[in-house]
């Protein structure tokens, strides 16, 4: 019986506890790196059906249903000299023919001939025989495996050698199914590849044999392993579901956590514990702090979204059989709170307000002083703020009085002890004290929201007072970081402050509000009592460089706008940042409507046009002569230009950008009309000057609101959602 | 006592192995995986990895295994004695094997049963804990243990200390003694704990937490601390300074690092005594590495030079 064409392969990589946040990648990428490797190997047959990818904490795992026992054999095809070279006129081999031959190690007689478009070849085909796949597995899968790149790596045996997550410590890998299975035999770091694995630490049975995928599947299922992250997410949800069920509580829905358990159990099951509800006097945040973040617990609150004195927590066991585990948990949570708890009560017995004259002795930055000195900087940026913000009629004087109180407490909560201990709650603990000790709510709220947004995904602070306390913290952190030297420059940025420049920009188009940036970067210079390490004059260059940077970064990666919308945009100005992502946004919604598309086209060549003829000096700017246009499509472009331009305008002016821009495109078949009867360099030189005063008048239209020259391409072309140009955060 | 032993006899609440009973078990454990029984270092360390015999003992080629008790000092974590959770000084079981077996994993969960802890009826758990010590130039992979959501165990691969590069590696198991008797003895106070069946921990260290917590939170002086440090560091820095690889065994190395030691104690009191600012941290940190790569470089120096003295 001929053996068969292909056989399933299955590899395991047997690890000790890989992290959780790596898991998903490392999976990821070792399937890829393992597909990589065998299709370039030439070693999956045509429309097999796709490889499987696998991970627990221990292990990672691929299976392809059908491999090729053998690769194909490759015809490879050497041209030589052209056939008239190679026989002469009696059809005799040439001197060129033999020497082809002899270099290709062939006789004359079994060489071939090729037609190319440039006629006739001479030429050698040689096989090259497929290997075997026994032959090439080895190599193949230790390099797969070894391959890998990994954020945080380590070695375990020589420096030089394989470098993995965490050791590894077994190797599967069997071609083929039951009795035909053999051991791909390869080797990593002294780990020799065999037909076994290993299930669950407690609840599997040691070292299992193994003798295919099913085995394989059976085997980990009975020893205490799910070994596809899917069915253990699958769990994970079935217990979050079940353990409350007849109560009228839910778990705290939280995705992160979910993954989290997925990617550190081999199986999970869930438990529901319980806590003194004396602690549920503690704010939300610190518990669902202490519990996520510290213990990975889901919380558990009512209906209305109130904590309830429980928790669920994920074991990577069968069962908690005498109920110890729980009561284990119950213990550690019950310290960790007992701390929160003393934290609260005695960090009340100095109001925040009172802790002002503290921050003299926390320092901030060595050369920048401590947070009493920042502080006292954010008051008078904050001050200049609220200034700008009354004069517009958007802030009132109890505003501003607000602005300033926020400002004085917004960094006290950094000598209370919760902060030390919980220090992602900055900011947060400052909020609840105040709000404990009778602060009103506005100043609260916005010493609660001061730090956001901390990424691309979190939000402005909620009230228009908070965002301006937010505005003068990281305008400080930003300005007086430049004043010292400390600008982020390529992959350094000591003080990240990237990340503070994008929540910068994003409070200000989140909120509205109309402050121009160089007013703002301008009085925030004005407020640096600290030493320029650069005259101020290139300090403001620097920062306006960097702000329009990060509005790009803003509008590309936060808004999820394209470079080139982005670009045409800021080219017709960028001073306000709220004005130019309206526009962007406007701009992005129209931009590959037919007339618009085209529009752009059209924008490009009359820019081209209008150059190339200002340096032959054909015309300059100025007013278009009715009297010298001519009848038809010029003069009904003039006409209708003056009648859009005019309508655009006020659509401009009341903000109302994406009519505005429909308006424009309108004109699009007149412009094409123009383009296609009307010679605009024509021999007459006012008739020329004339005509190139129109499309200027065009150019200015289509470069208001954006440069419609700068959208690349038609539509559909187009898929460029980032730039090179813009350095994304961190 | 007599009386006392009967009472605790029926006593049906006692639970666990007493404090002196896990070390006296882990040290048994080890010893017999062929693991030095060293004594703990008699000078202030903020962990068990700061004594010689781990920090100079984990450079260079030799295999190593060692096992011993470290109480170990971190003044910020100090509560007067009056927090159930938090210490001072507390026990670490510190244990160094270089190079690691293949099944040290296991060895640590054989390690646990030793004291008492049956893993059907415990969640065991690695999660990811990369351990850094700064002052040491010394970082490692490896996870913290988590048993029913109590952390109770540093579980390291060095990967580097004193700035060199580690060939072999070692790994390092770092118990937490303390946590792990409150958790056997299920209390939900540390000074509860029985230190032995007539002792509290309580008894022998509570009044010596208050008093180490009122020195370094209150009493210590800064200025003095201060200037303390910079003459240690000025005397390692003499030391360090003239060595010659020709005075080959004679270097006081060991001293020199003693004095490196002190250097980093007092930067932990000057550190819970809200002394250090941000920016100083990040320098004076450096100061102490400088000092404790220089011992470590030397010490490997050293080594070369003495092997090729030696005769073969």
């Amino acid at each position: 019986m001929k053996p068969p064409r292909t056989q399933p392969l299955l590899i395991e990589v047997g690890c000790e506890e890989i992290p959780a946040r790596f898991l998903m990648a490392a999976r990821e990428d070792f399937w890829t790196a393992i597909n990589q490797a065998m299709a370039a190997a030439r070693l999956v047959p045509p429309g097999a059906s796709p490889s499987l990818r696998f991970s627990t904490p221990r292990r990672l795992a691929v299976w392809f249903p059908a491999v090729l026992m053998k690769q194909g054999d490759l015809v490879d095809e050497v041209v030589g000299p052209p056939m008239r070279v190679a026989f002469d006129e009696k059809g005799k081999p040439t001197k060129a023919a033999k020497s082809f031959a002899q270099k290709n190690g062939v006789a004359v007689s079994s060489l071939t001939r090729v037609t190319t478009p440039k006629g006739e070849y001479l030429a050698v085909r040689k096989t090259i025989h497929g290997q075997t796949a026994q032959k090439l597995l080895p190599g193949l899968l230790a390099g797969a495996v070894t391959g890998l790149n990994f954020p945080k790596s380590m070695y375990w045996k020589a420096k030089t050698g394989p470098r993995f997550l965490r050791p590894i410590r077994w190797l599967l890998a069997l071609l083929g199914e039951g009795k035909t299975a053999r051991v791909i035999p390869f080797e990593i770091a002294d780990v020799r590849a065999e037909a076994a694995t290993y299930g669950h630490r407690v609840l599997g049975k040691g070292k299992v044999h193994v003798s295919g995928f099913m085995d394989y599947l059976n085997k980990l299922s009975a020893g205490g392993v799910h070994l596809d992250p899917v069915r253990r997410r699958g769990r994970v949800q079935e217990d979050l579901k079940v353990i409350l069920k007849g109560s009228h509580s839910r778990p705290v829905a939280d995705p992160w956590l979910v993954d989290w358990v997925v990617n550190s159990t081999e199986w999970p099951v869930g438990i529901l514990g319980n806590f003194d509800s004396r602690f549920l006097r503690l704010p939300r945040e610190i518990l669902v702090t202490v519990m996520r973040d510290h213990q990975k617990y889901f919380a558990v609150e009512d209906r209305h979204g109130k904590l309830q004195p429980h928790f669920i927590t994920f074991l990577n066991l069968d069962r908690d059989r005498k109920g110890i585990i729980r009561e284990g948990h119950e213990r550690v949570l019950a310290a960790r709170f007992a701390d929160a708890e003393f934290f609260w009560d005695s960090d009340q017995r100095e109001f925040l307000a009172s802790r002002q004259e503290r921050l003299a002795s926390v320092t901030y930055q060595a050369e920048l002083g401590t947070y009493a000195d920042k502080v006292s900087r954010m008051k008078s940026i904050a001050a200049e703020i609220c200034g700008e913000l009354e004069r517009a009629q958007t802030f009132t004087a109890e505003n501003s009085a607000s602005v300033i109180r926020a400002l004085e407490l917004c960094k006290c909560d950094l000598t209370t002890q919760m902060v030390q201990e919980f220090t992602e709650l900055q900011g947060i603990v400052g909020g609840l004290y105040a709000e404990a000790q009778g602060e009103p709510k506005d100043v609260c709220q916005a010493i609660y929201d001061h730090y956001r947004p901390e990424g691309p995904e979190d939000r402005s602070p909620r009230s228009r007072i908070g965002a301006v306390v937010s505005l003068a913290d990281k305008l400080d952190s930003v300005v007086s970081g430049f004043a010292i030297g400390q600008e982020p420059t390529g992959s350094s940025d000591p003080f990240a402050l990237r990340r503070q420049g994008n929540g910068i920009v994003k409070v200000l188009v989140e909120h509205a509000l109309p402050l121009p940036l160089k007013v703002l970067i301008e009085h925030a210079v004005s407020c640096m009592n600290v030493e320029w390490k650069r005259p101020q004059h290139e300090v403001f260059g620097s920062l306006v460089a960097f702000f329009e940077e990060r509005m790009k970064y803003y509008l590309e990666s936060g808004r999820g706008l394209r470079y080139d919308t982005v670009r045409a945009v800021v080219a017709a100005g960028w001073e306000n940042f709220t004005d130019v992502a309206r526009r962007a946004d406007a701009l992005e919604r129209i931009r590959n409507t037919e007339n618009f598309a085209a529009l752009s086209v059209a924008a490009k060549r009359i820019k081209n046009i209008l150059e190339k003829s200002a340096s032959a000096q054909d015309w300059q700017p100025g007013s278009v002569n009715p009297e010298l246009l001519e009848a038809g499509p010029e003069e009904q472009l003039f006409e209708a230009h003056v009648a859009v331009a005019d309508r655009a305008r006020r659509f401009t002016e009341a903000g109302e950008y994406e009519k505005a821009l429909e308006t424009i495109a309108d004109l699009r078949p007149l412009v094409d009309r123009f383009f296609d009867k009307v010679l605009v360099m024509a021999e007459d030189r006012a008739l020329r000057e004339n005509r190139l005063r129109l499309l200027g008048k065009l150019d200015i239209l289509f470069s208001g609101i954006a440069h419609f020259a700068e959208i690349a391409g038609g539509p559909g072309d187009v898929d460029a959602s980032t730039s090179q140009a813009v350095t994304s955060e961190e | 006592m007599q009386k006392l032993k009967k009472h605790l006899k029926k006593t049906p609440e006692i639970r666990g192995l007493s404090f002196q009973d896990m070390i006296l078990r882990l040290s048994e454990f080890w010893a017999r995986q062929g693991c030095v029984l060293a004594l703990p270092y008699d000078l202030e360390v903020g962990a068990g990895t700061m004594t010689p015999d781990t920090f100079l003992r984990v450079l260079g080629e030799e295999p190593w295994r060692v096992a011993y008790v470290q109480p170990s000092r971190r003044p910020a974590d100090g509560r007067y004695g009056e927090n159930p959770n938090r210490l001072l000084k507390h026990t670490q079981m510190q244990v160094i094997l270089k190079p690691p077996p293949e099944n040290i994993q296991e060895l640590y969960l054989k390690s646990l049963k030793v004291l008492g802890i049956d893993l059907r009826h415990h969640d065991i758990r690695f999660e990811e804990d990369n351990w850094e010590a700064p002052t040491l130039g010394a970082w490692g992979i490896g996870w913290q243990v988590m048993l029913d959501g109590l952390e109770i165990t540093q579980f390291t691969y060095f990967q580097q200390c004193g700035g060199f590069d580690l060939e072999p590696i070692s790994v390092e198991l770092t118990y937490g003694l303390e946590r792990i008797a409150a958790f056997l003895q299920e209390l939900d106070n540390v000074y509860d704990v029985r230190w032995n069946n007539t002792t509290r921990y309580g008894d022998m260290r509570q009044e010596e937490e208050r008093e180490l917590s009122v020195y370094d939170f209150e009493a210590a002086s800064p200025e003095t601390c201060r200037a303390l440090l910079d003459l240690y560091e000025g005397e390692a820095s003499r030391l360090l300074e003239s060595y010659d690889p020709a005075s080959g065994a004679r270097f006081p190395l060991r001293k020199a690092y003693d004095l490196c030691l002190k250097c980093s104690h007092l930067f932990n009191i000057l550190d819970a005594r809200g002394a250090i600012s941000v920016t100083e941290r990040v320098a004076l940190i450096g100061r102490v590495r400088k000092l404790a790569c220089e011992v470590a470089r030397v010490f490997l120096d050293r080594k070369v030079v003495v092997v090729e003295v030696e005769p073969v």
